[in-house]
């Protein structure tokens, strides 16, 4: 697909296909999208991801995992379960300290800016100021509260996933963010998936193949652009261009808003077909 | 029990807050009214007293989910047909602010 049909295509896909398997290669495709395409501070690349496949669950333990997250229906539908983490380990300057050391060495962070291997070890071991030109890492890195590494490891992790949906549009898959309800039932996850215990769970990534119209009622209500985003100050709208508007409704970016006609029809329909009620 | 459903505040709650999106017709109201008549029958409580109790506590609702079953299950053998059955009082709940854990059809999980 073009990028900008993936773009204007992503929903959030409340039933799928029960009926219809997910082809293992289209899943793997989706995580060397995410372990390639996503963007991160220091190269941190905090995300880890547990694939399961809900077909093959024990009864007890298929409801184990619904139960964490309320009984969704969503996700009672969805064949396949990602369950993403954040490893707070790569969120802690150490890591950084590491990462960042390999960027230089494949040439991706530069010398002309100010980048040495000394400079980085300084700041972030001694707290002493980097030079002019690389950013100001002593500053917020040395000493680092391990409580604000959690933090970067979740955020940096969320946006993962958010490329982890794009890509699961891109091979024709319906996906959804949830999230495991509350902590105890974190804790019973954690230990079903075996995963360590530092690991803190961001989203639960349902995959499968939509059962909604392709564009699931239209695209959701957006904020005005003109509310959002600002030029060279807050209160002064960056400057809407029709033309451009009018070009990406034609590149797939901008489609029929929802609720598209007949979407209340089409729910009553999915909902009497998958038992749910009306 | 009033026999006219329809007066009950929590009925007029659900018909109006169904119809807002899905617009059933007439027939499929008269017939879903039958349903909550037959559950409150089967439970000994006007719908607006159900509900109430529903609200109130969380145990009487899950009472209440379990005589569902145990109604639908009187009435019918086939497994869907009980569901849909039980998937008209859940509505009644939903749209009335007491929360039902939802479930497809038995064949149709995956």
């Amino acid at each position: 697909m073009q990028f900008l049909d993936v773009c204007g295509l992503r929903r959030s896909v409340r039933f799928y296909k029960t009926w219809q398997p997910v082809e293992r290669d289209k899943i793997q495709r989706i995580l060397e999208v995410v372990r390639v395409a996503t963007t991160c501070p220091g190269n941190l690349q905090p995300w880890r991801a547990v694939v399961v496949d809900a077909t093959k669950l024990a009864p007890k333990d298929r409801e184990m995992l619904l139960a964490a997250d309320n009984y969704q229906g969503a996700h009672r539908t969805a064949p396949i379960w990602i369950y993403w983490f954040a490893d707070p380990e790569d969120g802690k300057p150490q890591t950084f300290q590491k990462r960042v050391h390999q960027l230089m060495d494949v040439g991706a962070l530069a010398s002309c800016h100010g980048w040495t291997h000394d400079a980085i070890d300084a700041s972030i071991e001694k707290g002493v100021r980097s030079p002019e030109g690389m950013p100001e890492i002593g500053g917020f890195l040395h000493n680092l509260p391990y409580e604000i590494s959690v933090a970067v490891a979740r955020g940096e992790t969320i946006g993962a996933c958010d490329v982890a949906c794009l890509a699961a549009v891109n091979e024709g898959l319906g996906t959804c963010l949830h999230m495991i309800a509350t902590v105890d039932k974190v804790a019973e996850v954690k230990k079903f998936l075996k995963v360590p215990d530092r690991w803190e769970a961001v989203w639960l990534q349902l995959l499968g193949y939509s059962a909604e119209e392709p564009e699931a009622g239209g695209q959701r209500p957006r904020l005005p652009f003109n509310e959002i985003f600002f030029e060279g100050e807050y209160g002064k709208p960056f400057p809407r261009d029709e033309t451009v508007v009018n070009d990406l409704r034609k590149e797939g970016l901008l489609r029929a808003p929802a609720p598209k006609p007949e979407r209340f029809e089409e729910i009553k329909h999915l909902a009497r077909m998958f038992g749910f009620p009306v | 029990m009033d026999n006219d459903l329809k007066s009950y505040s929590s009925v007029q709650k659900w018909i109006r807050n169904v119809n807002q999106m899905f617009a059933l017709s007439e027939s499929e109201w008269n017939n879903r009214l039958q349903v909550l008549a037959d559950f409150c029958a089967h439970v000994g409580r006007n719908p607006d007293e159900i509900i109430q109790d529903a609200l109130e506590e969380k145990g009487q609702k899950v009472d209440f989910m379990r005589r569902l079953r145990e109604a639908s299950k009187l009435k019918f053998q086939d497994s869907i047909r009980a569901h849909e059955w039980q998937n008209v009082v859940r509505s009644f709940f939903i749209h009335n602010g007491a929360r039902v854990v939802v479930r497809t059809y038995p064949q149709g999980t995956t």
